[in-house]
């Protein structure tokens, strides 16, 4: 219960390293979404196969934790452009839905196959055992702080990608009007194969930190999946920076209802988010589109 | 063996009422429902605590199982209604998963990840299980039969006209003087209302219920039943969904046979099987076994 | 002068900054074919999506028969007996002709879920008449032959002519067309234009926007010209094309284009 304001300061303190955690799978999907206009519910798949990558590459191969996390990035981007290029992508022209509903079966798919190769046992990561550090009553864990800045900086170096770059205007100019980009000489399709690549990639980038946080198992991805989708949806569809202001609002309104209801409830809070936003603000805090 | 046909002849019963329920809601009305298995839950926990803790008749139960699923439905479809699809699938997603966790944790309530157990069964008890499996097997066809009636009934009817337009062009069936939210209502709440009554049926049949039992995998093996059958037609909700069944126990004989593989590996085999059924399905035959075809009516011959 | 059908007072609606609709005034009487013309960007299509209930107007009175539908829902607008077409032809495409047709018919009590399973007598009777009406709409409107093709199916100009079908099986006393014959054949222009004519002489009141002016010149009186969201001029299609501000008004578009 909240005693006094350190309280509200660990709460809020939680609240953001709970959202960094939803920001870069967030970031994914609405990555997606704004390129190819269909909500890509494999990021949960995505998020799993990059946290076991990760595992792979730390735990077994010895990597520390910050290579391995770019081995989740890369593996993880590359299995969300094979699903997209093998499996969604010829049922676009049926529609959004159709390939909506295809993404749920693809992240059945994935997780299955990381469930046929690893077990349903849960995994942790090779990581040095750390104490919680305490400033004045406030107790910070050192790997969940690591965790914030990895995904604060992941989060930056896509901003800049998209601010600067000649590939991030593209990007922009494609999802603003694929019609229109296409007339200046941007082809929509590769810079739809680089938005699938950098959001399945960023959802498995993700999912490693997850599974740093925690332990990993095939329905790591699957289990924060709401959530993610509730950053998505409050941040606005389609909206990059949306995506991860809504993951922070998300991440601190969790933390701060598990004062107040059971824990195991922070997901029921991320849905009530979704309602809420829909009812009163369809388009997102951050979304321009209705 | 016969036990083990009659039993899955009672599970394809489930799914083709799911499937049927779908249907109108997806098939005929164009709204996604990720989330067939919260409405499934709803059905079920209703009918078995209510029959179990107020001692409720079976009969009752199963009507308040798929009233209370219809609720939620209505529900649903008021607060998405006037967004895009894909908020709707977000929304019956996260909808399915909150059932699942009140399920588990409110425990006064619903004995929380133990389950219910001791659910009561027509005539259980007083006759032999082989006999109580037929009983149910009548009882849960009979629920198909009437429901696909119903609904034939219902899909070839102006009303089954007006959601086709509903789904094709909104704008349109508007300016044709429908009141589009009220059709949408009416179509979720009654999609809800069979897929929560298969669920009532499901807790009686088994007896026991749990969280575990009401995973998303079910949704998915529902949508796969309607896209096999035939999206938009009654007929293929009801075949889709006794093939799905065929096809959920032929991977079962299927992975036992692979060499070498532990139960969990088996258990994969199983759901990635089904999982990539759907993506080919939706990819080489969209339309399914047998296509959405409206009645057609033949134009009258006109008079000189 | 015969009395007003429709009347549209001070009708406002702002895109963003956009100002699309800056305070209309515009009267349709009743029994005339009323043209609504004007460069692109006038306003001419935002004024047709308020008229008919797809977006709200800002501010601003819709009058139908001295009834205020502002703002009102789409069905509901159509049951008070406007109906609007679509520019873009925009039938059900899985649908027959048929039933495209039959879907705009009204009072139908098997469109209530318990009407439709428990009274299939009126629900026959209530189709039966609709199906006549539809057999005798596309009897006049050359699409007997096409009743059980898909929507799908059809050509440019039919499914031009299934728009006006489709809003004529809802018996409205004031037609919205919404450029009937753009993209259409001048053979065909001119059949679809006879149409129009013969409802007239039956005693409907027709608002049409269109662009062909010949179409507009041979069929349309009066003539109400819009300009940046506004009423500009009305008359005759001679008077108007005499006009020297429709002149400026075209040519200052063009200039800018």
């Amino acid at each position: 219960m909240i005693q006094d304001w350190r309280d509200v300061v660990q709460i809020l303190l939680n609240g953001v390293m709970a959202g960094s955690l939803l920001m870069l799978p967030a970031i994914g999907f609405n990555c997606i979404f704004a390129v190819l206009r269909y909500p890509n519910f494999a990021v949960a798949g995505f998020a799993t196969i990059g946290a076991f990558a990760g595992w792979v590459a730390n735990a077994q191969w010895g990597l520390p934790a910050g290579v391995a996390l770019m081995a989740a990035f890369l593996v993880a981007g590359a299995a969300g452009l094979l699903a997209e290029e093998a499996a969604l992508k010829p049922l676009r022209p049926a529609g959004p839905l159709t390939v909506a509903i295809a993404s749920v079966a693809l992240t059945l798919l994935l997780e299955n196959v990381v469930r046929f190769f690893f077990g349903n046992e849960l995994r942790g990561y090779d990581l040095p055992v750390l104490r919680d550090w305490r400033f004045d009553g406030i107790r910070i864990g050192p790997q969940q702080l690591a965790n914030t800045l990895y995904a604060l900086a992941t989060a930056g170096a896509l901003f800049l990608l998209l601010a600067f770059t000649r590939l991030g205007r593209a990007m922009r100019a494609v999802a603003d009007n694929p019609t229109l980009a296409d007339i200046k000489g941007v082809d929509p399709d590769r810079i739809a194969r680089v938005a699938v690549f950098i959001g399945a990639g960023l959802a498995g980038f993700g999912g490693m930190l997850i599974g740093l946080d925690t332990s990993i198992d095939p329905l790591t991805g699957f289990r924060v999946v709401l959530s993610v989708f509730a950053a998505a949806v409050v941040g606005g569809l389609g909206s990059i920076p949306g995506a991860a202001l809504g993951a922070m609002v998300v991440g601190i309104g969790e933390e701060m209802s598990s004062v107040l209801l059971e824990p195991a409830y922070r997901t029921v809070t991320a849905f009530l988010a979704i309602l809420l936003v829909l009812m009163l603000r369809p388009q997102g805090l951050l979304g321009a589109r209705g | 063996m016969e036990a083990y046909l009659v039993a899955m002849l009672v599970f394809a019963g489930f799914y083709a009422l799911m499937a049927l329920g779908l249907n109108v809601i997806w098939g005929l009305a164009g709204m996604v429902n990720l989330g067939l298995v919260g409405f499934f839950a709803v059905g079920a926990y209703a009918s078995a605590l209510l029959t179990t803790k107020l001692m409720w008749p079976m009969p009752l139960g199963w009507a308040a199982g798929a009233a209370l699923a219809a609720a939620a439905g209505a529900a649903m479809a008021v607060i998405v209604a006037r967004l895009r699809g894909d908020y709707l699938a977000i929304v019956t997603l996260g909808f399915a998963e909150v059932i699942r966790l009140v399920a588990s944790n409110e425990i006064w309530l619903t004995n929380g990840t133990d389950g219910i157990s001791g659910i009561p069964g027509p005539w259980r008890g007083a006759v032999t299980p082989q006999e109580f499996n037929l009983v149910f097997l009548a009882i849960v066809w009979t629920a198909v039969a009437i429901g696909f009636l119903l609904l034939a009934r219902l899909s070839h009817s102006p009303f089954g006209r007006v959601l086709r337009a509903v789904r094709e062009d909104e704008d349109v069936a508007a300016v044709a003087g429908k009141p589009v939210l009220w059709f949408k209502v009416r179509a979720f709440c009654l999609g809800a209302a069979i897929v929560g009554l298969s669920g009532a049926l499901y807790a009686h049949y088994n007896a026991y219920i749990a969280p575990d039992g009401f995973a998303p995998l079910l949704t998915i093996y529902v949508v796969l039943a309607l896209t096999a059958g035939g999206v938009g037609s009654m007929r293929g909700a009801v075949l889709g969904a006794v093939l799905v069944l065929v096809l959920l126990e032929g991977t079962r004989f299927l992975a036992a046979a692979v060499p070498g593989v532990s139960p969990v590996q088996k258990a994969a085999l199983r759901e990635g099987i089904i999982a990539l059924s759907l993506i080919l399905l939706l990819r080489l035959r969209p339309q399914g076994l047998i296509p959405e075809r409206t009645r057609t009516l033949h134009a009258p011959k006109a008079t000189p | 002068m015969t009395a007003p059908i429709l009347e549209l007072r001070g009708l406002t609606r702002r895109f963003g900054g956009v100002v699309a609709l800056d305070g209309l005034d515009l009267v349709v009487r009743r029994g005339t074919v009323t043209a609504l013309i004007g460069p692109n960007g006038a306003g001419k299509s935002t004024a047709f999506q308020c008229i008919s209930g797809v977006i709200r107007p800002d501010a601003g009175k819709v009058l139908l028969d001295g009834q205020d539908i502002t703002g009102a829902r789409p069905d509901r607008i159509t049951a008070a007996g406007l109906v609007r077409s679509f520019q873009i032809a925009r039938g059900i495409p899985r649908l027959t002709v048929l039933e495209n047709l039959l879907l705009y018919g009204q009072h139908q009590p098997g469109e209530a879920v318990l009407g439709a399973i428990f009274s299939p007598a009126a629900t026959r009777r209530r189709e039966g008449a609709l199906r006549e009406r539809a057999v005798a709409v596309a009897a006049r409107l050359n699409l007997a032959r096409v009743l059980d093709n898909q929507a799908a199916a059809l050509s440019g100009g039919q499914k031009k002519l299934l728009e006006i079908g489709r809003a004529l099986m809802a018996e409205p006393r004031l037609l919205l067309l919404d450029e009937p014959v753009a993209g259409v054949n001048p053979t065909l222009a001119a059949e679809i234009a006879g149409h129009i004519a013969h409802l007239r002489d039956e005693g409907m009141t027709v608002l049409v926007v269109e662009h062909h002016m010949d179409f507009v010149a041979s069929l349309c009186d009066p003539v109400i010209v819009m300009a940046e969201g506004r009423h500009l001029a009305e008359g005759d299609f001679r008077a108007i094309a005499g006009d020297a501000r429709v002149q400026e008004a075209y040519m200052g578009r063009r200039a800018h284009a």
